[in-house]
């Protein structure tokens, strides 16, 4: 990644194109004569997602989302909280969706931390929750409220955790998946 | 669900859900990779009903089930991107005339939608790559089958210098299907499904169909119900996809 635009066979004569200012149709620089659209390039200046497992270097494995990946490769900082912080990823760990430390400015250790949607491999979204959440993203007075419940009004990730978590995911006992 | 042939006192021992599945199977050639989206019931038991019947080598991709190689869209991107899908099974809230069809958003003002739907980017990709779309409707009425619908998501056609890998190639409803004409751009009635005429058809579709011969839809034969109510209604059940349509919408023996 960090490259300008990524071209796509696709889209022209859609209403979407035609209201998009960051995809353009251009010409095939190899051949002039065949179009196609490309899409400008996103440079985020921060990335901030979550992961499996990190390392104290600052390693990160994210399972299969190759799409972390690319991110992290494409912005300028990156931002990774984790669901276990591991003294040193294993070979085996280091495979799949691999972002290299070079790429991290900061790991945080945040159990739970893809809440309330899921993390692959360890515990599917909590569709209770997400049904409450697009109920309150129906109007802003019940979205704010949903904010001040769940985000402002929480001290930090444990309360979060401890609050908002559902009691039986933190029982280890349990088949976390779903 | 309205039963086929409903209303005109003519006994038709098959649902719309599964007169349409047998009909997108019927699209599924053999040797090719064939995919439907999310949300996609119908398809994804034409598609299985196809791998059972004529298509045995076929490669399904049914996305949001055990029937997916993928373990991100990016890869289902770049397949499609490739040109490697033989045949993309996909709806739209609008289908109009000349191919194009709406899963944005409903109303005149495109800056003040009426409704607003998922459709996002991958559809306007797909029509480009598939070498075959099929798009289907459950709903053939003048408000689902338009002149021109109110958002293209994804375009019929495209000018000739553009790279395009695959066209539309049919629409289907639960009344008849369209063929999509790619030197005049349009879509042409093909068959009318029994027990509906031409008539039923000019007064529930929003453009012209023309004054053609109707020809018939083959009606489902015994071995395609047999097969999609035994076999494929079973197989969906036991992987679990779509398991609770299947077992509701494709009659149990």
């Amino acid at each position: 990644m960090g490259v300008p635009y990524v071209p796509i066979f696709g889209l022209v004569g859609t209403d979407l194109l035609k209201r998009r200012d960051d995809m353009v149709i251009a010409a095939d620089p190899f051949d002039s004569t065949k179009k196609s659209v490309v899409a400008k390039a996103l440079r985020p200046d921060v990335a901030i997602f979550h992961a499996q497992v990190a390392d104290r270097q600052g390693n990160v494995s994210c399972g299969y989302e190759v799409e972390a990946v690319m991110l992290a490769e494409a912005s300028k900082h990156v931002i990774v909280t984790a669901e276990r912080i591991v003294d040193r990823l294993t070979e085996k760990e280091s495979t799949g969706a691999f972002i290299p430390s070079i790429h991290v400015d900061s790991v945080a250790h945040a159990p739970f931390g893809a809440h309330p949607a899921g993390c692959q491999g360890l515990y599917g979204p909590d569709k209770i929750h997400m049904r409450e959440y697009v109920i309150a993203s129906r109007d802003d007075a019940a979205f704010a409220a949903y904010l001040q419940t769940h985000v402002f009004g929480v001290r930090d990730h444990a309360d979060y955790v401890e609050r908002f978590v559902p009691l039986e995911w933190k029982q280890p006992a349990k088949a976390m998946g779903s | 669900m309205e039963a086929a042939g409903e209303g005109d006192g003519q006994l038709m021992d098959y649902n719309e859900a599964e007169l349409m599945a047998i009909l997108l199977s019927r699209e599924v050639r053999d040797n090719e990779i064939s995919a439907c989206g999310a949300l996609s019931h119908i398809p994804a038991a034409g598609l299985l009903l196809a791998k059972e019947l004529h298509a045995r080598n076929a490669e399904l991709i049914i996305l949001n089930s055990v029937f997916n190689p993928f373990k991100t869209s990016r890869q289902f991107h770049f397949l499609a991107q490739r040109g490697e899908l033989g045949l993309f099974f996909v709806s739209g809230v609008q289908i109009d005339r000349h191919g194009n069809y709406n899963l944005h958003q409903l109303g005149p003002d495109i800056d003040k939608p009426q409704a607003r739907f998922p459709g996002g980017y991958g559809g306007g990709m797909i029509y480009y790559c598939a070498r075959r779309t099929v798009v289907f409707r459950t709903e053939h009425t003048r408000r689902s089958l338009v002149e021109k619908v109110d958002y293209i998501s994804a375009a019929g056609s495209s000018p000739p210098d553009m790279i395009r890998l695959g066209n539309p190639s049919k629409v289907v409803t639960p009344k008849a299907n369209f063929r999509f004409d790619t030197d005049a751009n349009v879509l042409r009635l093909d068959t009318i499904h029994a027990p509906w005429t031409l008539d039923d058809i000019k007064a529930n579709t929003g453009f012209d169909v023309g004054n053609g011969l109707a020809v018939v839809t083959p009606v489902p034969t015994p071995d395609e119900l047999h097969t999609l109510r035994q076999v494929i209604r079973r197989k969906m059940i036991d992987t679990g996809t779509y398991a609770a349509w299947a077992e509701r919408t494709l009659a149990a023996a």
